[in-house]
């Protein structure tokens, strides 16, 4: 496939392009956090910070969605006078409630064109991932409103140049320069970009006149490049034997200590790219309403609270296990891969510092290794920056 | 990745736009609907006051195609909820054969149960059905049935008593223990009223306390099931009921004999989706919702201890 060259000074043009047939999302810089935003004429797009704040997953899973409109008549409802059957009890007790006539329930489902620029291979491997529980993997449900979005939208990803101390990517199988996901891959090179159209989709967003064929020397730095930043992401652990070792390691004595200073705050599963976990509401205002979802927390200790008071993870070390089994062994189990891209965002926002490759060296090593390698310290040190502690 | 390949060669793939009907609820297109979050609408057509708190609610499929399509396995469960208000998972309780209605009993416990409970005749509701996994009612043929259950874990099995009573000549008995705590509190007092009129049904009613009038037995459920001591040879054990009963009347079928392997229970969790997808109802990998509710103990040994 022919390698383009796009010049720094053309990215505007090119995004305005864009924006004429989709909406176009990009890094953004907005208060001092860059975040993925509506990209406009104007906007500059911010790719110095190598991973926005959070992840682009709500343009793919809202963080709030509604999926259901409905409506009700207040008037006098209809009243069915058939008889009961025969050995029914009476239901003469059935105290009158408010008409519950429903006169429409609508589905919702609306998914424009989009098309995201400037997100990490990580961030698009993190939908291939959510692809899987959301594609009805294995003989479940396909899930509508994920699919359309995930359908009208492309990835135009941006390689990782200088990854940083917490990206872990490699480790688990992805790549600075990762394709997985990903529909045209963007590399900085000097004064500008080589482009790599990887689908159709990725064909059709840089089939655009100020793109020109990359010469071979730009496209020999681009290569250099995605060596150079490959070379420079951590291996912080072996990703082999994982699974089955936090099976082994289930009801493992360091889960207690790796999860003392967590605060159940649910930061890592909001800005993770794979977390994909949601609550159902309803809202009504006198004769309208929706049903919606949006995003819930494995953290929160009313997530899986029964109505009888039950909770089979009230324990907050019993919800600090489920997260990561939920990663790297359920998940795997049930839909054949990881949920994990390695981007370290929960290393980089979590309050408390807990370093989820601490808790994968610990808990994801063979049984009987963890107490020994003493690994499951409840300091609050920086997060590793270097080093290769498998 | 290898484990991909791996699911890949084992037939596993997930499915695009064009492997589902479009816009179709579970209830008209099953698995393959192409909108599983979308509830049929249902008028409800009978309400029966099982127990104080108990009522038992008969709807039809306000669309008279889906009515008349509509089947589930027994040990199936539905989504029965309130729009403005929220659906909630409950056993489906109607007879697998009942072609009129859907029904589901619930007791008033939360915020939709008590939503539910307020609804009248005539009053629409959503349903989302059939999902989950039944019981496997087919391989039990030639099999002796043993219920075991108490309070409101009735409704869980409901649906496959009736079943296999309906089917009483494949199997080699049927033996029900159902307890509550007292008289006032058995759930369809005139279905059981039917089964002990039969002498092909072995039924047991059992209450905690004695009281006055009461003919049968008095005791909690696992103390009476371990008198009635039941040979687990030819037989499948189902329980279903509080969780402190579940676990002593386990801990009963295994003292009297009952291999995991033929000892079964139906799990509840707090659900949401309904779907496998939302991700609250998971026990390890498997997922209440989807997996479920149905487990053999043989299957449950497999999971993490996290009920």
């Amino acid at each position: 496939m022919t390698i383009k060259y796009l010049a720094q000074d053309q990215l505007a043009a090119f995004l305005a392009h864009l924006a004429e047939r989709a909406r176009v999302v990009a890094p953004i810089s907005e208060d001092g956090v860059v975040l993925f935003r509506n990209w406009e004429p104007g906007r500059q797009v911010d790719l110095e910070v190598l991973l926005a704040k959070q992840a682009p997953k709500e343009f793919m899973f809202p963080q709030t969605e509604e999926y259901l409109k409905f409506s009700y008549r207040m008037d006098t409802p209809v009243v069915d006078e058939s008889a009961p059957p025969a050995g029914a009890s009476d239901d003469g007790q059935v105290e009158a409630a408010l008409p519950h006539e429903v006169i429409e329930v609508q589905a919702e489902n609306a998914a424009p064109a989009q098309i995201i620029f400037g997100l990490r291979p990580c961030d698009a491997r993190g939908f291939v991932q959510m692809d899987q529980v959301f594609g009805g993997y294995g003989g479940f449900y396909f899930d509508p409103l994920y699919n359309a979005k995930r359908e009208a939208t492309t990835l135009l990803a941006v390689t990782c140049r200088d990854p940083r101390s917490t990206c872990f990517c490699t480790a688990i199988g992805g790549c600075p320069a990762g394709h997985e996901g990903v529909d045209a891959l963007f590399t900085q090179v000097d004064g500008g970009f080589t482009v790599e159209p990887l689908t159709e989709k990725g064909e059709a967003a840089t089939d655009f006149a100020a793109l020109r064929d990359a010469s071979e020397g730009e496209a020999a730095e681009a290569a250099e490049v995605k060596v150079q930043a490959t070379t420079r992401v951590d291996v912080p652990f072996e990703i082999d034997g994982v699974r089955d070792n936090l099976k082994a390691n289930f009801e493992g004595t360091s889960w207690q200590d790796l999860c003392l200073r967590c605060i159940s705050c649910g930061t890592c599963t909001y800005v993770c790219p794979s977390c994909y976990c949601f609550s159902v509401n309803d809202s009504l205002v006198e004769t309208k309403g929706e049903r919606y979802r949006v995003w819930d927390n494995c953290f929160n200790p009313t997530y899986t609270l029964e109505t009888s008071g039950h909770n089979p993870r009230e324990k907050k070390v019993n919800r600090f296990r489920n997260r990561f089994s939920h990663k790297f062994w359920y998940y795997q189990d049930k839909y054949d891969s990881l949920l994990c891209s390695g981007c370290g965002r929960c290393i980089m926002h979590c309050p408390t510092r807990i370093d989820i490759r601490e808790v994968l060296r610990v808990m994801g090593a063979p049984a009987g290794v963890p107490e020994a390698a003493g690994a499951a310290s409840n300091s609050a040190e920086l997060p590793a920056t270097d080093g290769k502690e498998a | 990745m290898a484990e991909t390949m791996s699911g890949a060669a084992a037939g596993k793939k997930r499915l695009t736009a064009a492997d589902v009907v479009p816009g179709a609820s579970t209830a008209r297109a099953g698995k393959l609907g192409g909108n599983p979050y979308l509830p049929e609408i249902c008028t409800v057509r009978e309400i029966i006051q099982e127990t104080p708190n108990i009522r038992t609610f008969r709807l039809t499929f306000d669309d008279p195609e889906v009515q008349k399509s509509f089947s589930f396995l027994p040990g199936q469960v539905g989504q029965f909820g309130v729009f403005g208000v929220g659906e909630s998972t409950f056993a489906i309780t109607s007879r697998p054969s009942e072609t009129e209605y859907i029904q589901f009993s619930v007791m008033k416990a939360g915020e939709v149960t008590s939503a539910i409970h307020q609804l009248s005749l005539g009053d629409k509701a959503g349903v989302r059905a059939p999902m989950g996994c039944g019981f496997p009612v087919e391989a039990w043929k030639g099999k002796r049935i043993l219920y075991v259950m108490g309070g409101i874990g009735s409704a869980a099995l409901k649906a496959t008593i009736e079943y296999t009573i309906e089917h009483r000549v494949d199997y080699e008995g049927i033996s029900i223990l159902y307890g509550a705590t007292a008289p006032e509190n058995f759930t369809y007092q005139y279905d059981i009223d039917q089964w002990q009129k039969r002498d092909d049904i072995d039924l047991t009613l059992t209450i905690d306390r004695e009281c006055d009038g009461w003919q049968c037995d008095v005791g909690l459920v696992p103390h009476v099931l371990e008198r009635m001591n039941p040979t687990p040879e030819n037989t499948i054990a189902i329980t279903c009921g509080p969780p402190i009963m579940i676990k002593f009347a386990l801990m009963s079928f295994k003292k009297l004999g009952f291999s995991d392997e033929q000892t079964y229970t139906t799990l509840e969790k707090r659900m949401k989706c309904g779907i496998g997808i939302c991700g609250r109802c998971n026990v390890g990998p498997k997922y209440v919702c989807v997996d479920g509710p149905v487990f053999s103990l043989a299957e449950l040994r497999e999971l993490p201890d996290e009920l």
